[in-house]
């Protein structure tokens, strides 16, 4: 319900607009019938799919899809007469609340639950956990996309290429070469001299599988084992042979949940669970402890995963959670690919390896201490303590407690008062990744708060968008500011831009790589803004503070998106739901951030698998 | 708080050591019966360069024989009677959607992507793997898809598109993008690894174990639903084309591919290139050896993803990222910058070309067998338009394409149509591709 509340501010009395079934069918008779009516059905989009108020339920998805369209500017084209933006928004938004209402109507789905691959980096640590190797092995395999709420580890794109599957097979050869060689890892694989390759395979293939294997599954793989005697190799390079096609095989590149062949939701099996969880919070296999805890059947028991959530926590291996989180959602992770501050113009960025993983690591360790101490969720939006080295004092312009004999590590320190530095609106990696390489950007600023952190991104820019030169020629001398204001005149682009360029302008005060200035190219740096509600603020400080008058959609977005990495696919409608009531739960706990992991990992569709009803 | 993230990273020679020349890949001829016996083979490779062009400073003068080549392909003056400027040429499929993605999906499939975070991906096979399918037996590798930034992160929300459409140009079929390799070095092992037959032993235990992985794949495919066979689908066809491979290398019946030039660790160029520059040029270099060496007769290079934003400041005289300065607002000193921009990709295709030339092959070289395409989705960055693409084709396709002119064409006319004459130059014919109409007028030879 909140979704558009910043964008409906500007919405007067005047016009009543979409707010009922039936002025939404009005709306589309007017704006849309003539295209898409039962004879002449343009892109094959009839409107009497969407003409019953059951089709709210049994047709949702079609319902959003359009409603996005309209609100995009899409539909219905340009050219003919095109409704307002108010008038496209109230409708969309009054679509997406009603089927919302309509999924939530028959209580919290469970959502469906595909096959997905290791990503290259689950991958990784899977390998290092399953044979306590410290290397980075899936490094050679090729970067995954990312699908569903923007994360690499959505099912959906995850695919597999001929390169994948070269390179899982060296990767294979190589780890066995090394559990060869390495004692560690050869323990792993070999607990006790006298157990019988049997129980080697058994063993090792339940832990690569992540659930018990049977004798059936074992089998062929000692049928691998023994072909390998035959030719004439040893007992143990025998054994590594065979486990070298179980880490090819499916059964360990996968993820993959018994398939659920009743009708109704039924609570996941308890490894599956296992895996859910670790691959949650750590991005590997689950250790022996919950291994252990789901042989015993109890892993479904919610006040058993209320105590594991804090213990998976405190493990070193949940800061890959947090980096990857962290780094997708915020877009951070680009600063390591195309997103580099250009080096004539910001020298100090460029020179300094260290200074550049400073600011990398800041949001990610802020981010992970935040669950650590389980402080509120709004710290991410202003906050009295921050991340900080010695690096990052000296970028920051401010002196800082920081333990003297270790500066240089990245600690948890105080801010001073009137620090500039609280929240993530204070963080280089947050001002850099929202920049040009060579100058700041109101717009990429307004719209990464406005996608970021409150989930609301602005519509794309209209095709053939006019040049700004015919409103004002010889522009190249006027502010980034005076040339703003210049294409907010035109009603065209009005529309967005009053909305995406305030937020953007509020932190004129940091450069391209977040560094406090006081003027820009020898004027003094104009921070005000004013929503279209007439809200007016300047500066940081009071960003934050409009930021912090709109929580509740900050974090709702923080929980889809989290939501979304801990089930490892795009949301569904039904999933809307289960949001509301994780959202719920995180508020009547003082936005804690172990509220909102408990809320995820208690929730219908993380512990729960669609039945075939749905 | 101490928290070490360093990551022991093996160097990439150790894992190539560890792997030994193990993966059995290997060196087929497609038909015992029909032994290849042209010297020099079909080759076929794209480059692809984002965010379209300066169109003002692009299309050369004249046509047919009789052209001037303009600013921004000048740098290819002397090789102008190896090249074809093709002009006026449109992709239909990718007209509407959003600014880049609908575009850059689809410059070699010329089909309609389907709008998407991830869930349904769905694009139509690219005419570089209609070629590399047709001769995938031939070689070591069916195909190489290189780049030099990794795929894209994330979805845009903006716009609700997975970035993976924006990231690759090459799909194996509607639902399968194919990975690229974006460390030089890695690439060149890969060709390595491919190029040299592992031993007898090697490979017959790799059968073993693709035999076993793919026994595992069909007892997952049987207990999951229907949408997920498809993702095992993925896996045991990707594992199938693997152990065929092995099997056949390791089958003495068959007539041994041999690497026309060798190839050896020692030359693998560096897996850090110091800049963008560099890191092009190496991944040229790679092309080259890959088709030098007949490891593999396709491939694809995508000089940046869907709104890359590379600073081009190493340039003398630009200012700004790439996709910015495409955005010129019709102001000229954005339009001469993106014109720098525009020709320095032209001087590396040249760059390009001009190693396949040197590269004797008998009577010929390497540039005359092969078809190098250069191409951008849009044409005018400014309005996102996929019409009068810029297109260059340089080679002679063995001797099938008639270089040496401009061709222009009626607006209408698909650029689907050229890739019918460029796969029936190559050996791959087909009727139709996507929405084509018929082979180019005046592209072949006879």
């Amino acid at each position: 319900m909140l979704r558009y509340a910043i964008f409906l501010t500007s919405i007067g009395a005047a016009f009543a607009g979409t707010n009922s079934f039936e002025t939404a069918q009005d709306f589309l008779k007017r704006n849309c019938e003539k295209c898409h009516h039962e004879k002449a059905a343009a892109g094959g989009f009839k409107l009497n799919l969407v003409s019953t108020k059951t089709s709210l339920q049994t047709d949702g998805e079609k319902w959003k899809s359009l409603a996005l369209r309209v609100k995009n500017g899409e539909m219905p084209p340009r050219g003919g007469a095109v409704p307002t933006l108010d008038d496209r928004e109230q409708f969309s938004q009054w679509v997406e609340s009603a089927v919302r209402a309509e999924a939530c109507s028959a209580g919290i789905g469970a959502g469906p639950s595909p096959i997905r691959r290791l990503n290259r980096d689950e991958y990784s640590a899977t390998l290092r956990d399953l044979l306590d190797m410290h290397l980075d092995i899936g490094h050679a395999l090729p970067v995954d996309g990312a699908g569903g709420e923007g994360f690499d580890n959505a099912a959906e794109t995850l695919f597999l290429s001929p390169l994948h599957s070269e390179k899982y097979m060296e990767a294979a050869k190589f780890a066995t070469d090394f559990a060869a060689k390495e004692y560690k890892s050869h323990g792993m694989i070999f607990e006790k001299k006298d157990h019988p390759p049997q129980l080697v395979l058994k063993r090792f293939l339940t832990r690569a599988f992540r659930r018990p294997v049977t004798d059936a599954e074992v089998a062929p793989y000692l049928t691998l084992f023994q072909a390998a005697q035959k030719q004439g190799e040893p007992v143990q390079p025998s054994i590594l042979f065979a486990l070298r096609a179980a880490l090819v095989s499916p059964m360990f590149l996968y993820r993959f949940e018994p398939a659920n062949e009743s009708k109704e939701p039924r609570l996941l099996d308890q490894y599956a669970l296992a895996s859910r969880l670790s691959y949650f919070l750590w991005g590997s296999m689950p250790d022996e402890f919950l291994f252990d805890i789901a042989a015993a059947g109890k892993l479904q028991d919610p006040e058993v995963l209320q105590q594991i959530i804090p213990r998976m926590m405190k493990n070193d291996r949940s800061l890959g959670f947090t980096q990857r989180f962290a780094e997708q959602w915020l877009r951070t992770r680009e600063l390591s690919t195309d997103k580099v501050p250009d080096a004539k113009l910001f020298p100090t960025y460029a020179a300094s390896e260290d200074l550049r993983s400073d600011i990398r690591l800041q949001p990610v360790l802020f981010l992970r201490e935040i669950f650590l101490q389980n402080l509120s969720l709004l710290n991410l939006i202003d906050s009295t303590h921050t991340i900080a080295t010695k690096q990052l004092a000296t970028l920051f312009d401010e002196k800082l407690p920081l333990n003297p004999n270790a500066a240089s590590q990245p600690q948890w320190v105080e801010l001073p008062k009137g620090s500039r530095r609280g929240g993530l609106l204070g963080m280089p990696a947050v001002l850099t990744v929202s920049s040009y390489p060579y100058r700041t950007s109101p717009v990429l600023r307004g719209a990464w708060i406005l996608e970021s952190m409150l989930g609301t991104p602005p519509p794309p820019p209209p095709p053939n968008v006019p040049a700004l030169e015919e409103t004002n020629p010889g522009s190249t001398k006027m502010t980034v500011r005076e040339r703003l204001a210049q294409h907010r005149q035109n009603p065209n682009c009005a529309g967005c831009h009053s909305r995406i360029d305030p937020m953007g302008f509020a932190l004129e005060n940091y450069d391209a790589i977040g560094r406090w200035r006081d003027q820009d190219e020898g004027k003094p740096v104009d921070n005000s803004g004013e929503l279209l509600d007439g809200t007016e603020f300047n500066g940081p400080a009071e960003l934050k503070q409009v930021l912090l008058d709109r929580k509740d959609l900050f974090v709702r977005n923080l929980a889809s998106k989290m939501l979304g990495y801990a089930l490892g696919r795009g949301l569904t409608l039904k999933d809307g739901c289960a949001i509301d009531s994780i959202v719920a739960q995180v508020k009547s706990k003082d936005y804690k951030a172990q509220a909102l992991l408990e809320a995820i990992v208690l929730s219908v569709p993380f512990r729960y698998q669609a039945g075939l009803k749905q | 708080m101490n928290i070490n993230l360093d990551k022991a990273r093996i160097s990439r020679r150790t894992l190539l050591k560890g792997a030994g020349v193990g993966l059995g890949l290997p060196w087929l001829e497609s038909m015992a019966a029909s032994p290849v016996t042209s010297a020099s083979p079909n080759r076929l490779a794209v480059l692809y360069m984002p965010n379209g062009v300066n169109v003002t400073a692009w299309t050369p003068e004249g046509t047919g024989r009789d052209f001037k080549l303009s600013p921004t392909l000048a740098p290819l003056e002397d090789l102008k009677d190896r090249i074809t400027v093709v002009s006026n040429l449109w992709n239909a499929n990718s007209k509407g959607g959003d600014g880049h993605y609908v575009k850059e999906a689809a410059i070699l499939t010329c089909s309609t992507i389907k709008k998407t975070p991830g869930a349904d991906l769905a694009n139509a096979i690219s005419m570089d793997q209609v070629c590399a399918q047709k001769v995938a037996l031939q070689t070591p590798l069916a195909s190489l898809e290189l780049g030099v930034t990794p795929v894209a992160i994330g979805v845009d929300a903006v716009v609700g598109y997975t970035r993976v459409y924006g990231s690759h140009i090459a799909w194996s079929n509607a639902s399968t993008p194919l990975a690229r390799e974006i460390n030089p070095r890695s690439v060149y092992e890969r060709l390595f690894r491919a190029a040299n037959v592992g031993k007898g032993n090697q490979s017959k235990q790799d059968t073993l174990l693709l035999d076993r992985v793919l026994g595992d794949a069909k007892r997952l495919r049987a207990q999951v639903n229907s949408a997920d066979k498809l993702r095992i689908d993925e896996y045991m066809s990707v594992m199938r084309s693997l152990e065929e491979r092995v099997t056949r290398s390791s089958s003495g019946a068959q007539q041994s591919w041999k690497p026309k030039v060798a190839l050896a660790l020692k030359d693998a160029p560096t897996d850090r290139p110091t800049d963008h520059a560099e890191h092009v040029r190496l991944m040229m270099d790679m092309i080259a050896v890959a088709f030098q060496s007949d490891t593999t007769r396709v491939a694809t290079f995508m000089f940046g993803n869907a709104v890359s934003n590379v600073s081009f400041r190493f340039l003398e005289g630009v200012t700004a990222g790439h996709h910015d300065v495409s955005h010129h607002q019709k102001e000229a000193d954005k339009l001469r910058q993106y014109q720098l921009i525009n020709r320095w990709h032209i001087e590396q295709y040249a760059y390009l070309l001009r190693k396949l030339a040197a590269m004797k092959e008998g009577e010929t070289n390497v540039l005359d067998s092969s078809m190098v395409l250069f191409a951008s989705a849009l044409s005018d960055g400014n309005s996102h338009n996929p019409h009068k693409l810029p297109l260059v084709l340089a080679g002679r396709g063995g001797g099938r394409i008639d270089s040496g002119q401009h061709l222009v064409f009626g607006e209408d006319t698909p650029v689907a149509n050229l890739y019918m004459g460029m796969l029936e130059a190559f050996g791959a014919p087909v009727e139709r591709f996507a929405d084509s109409t018929g082979v180019l007028p005046g592209l072949l030879r006879g």
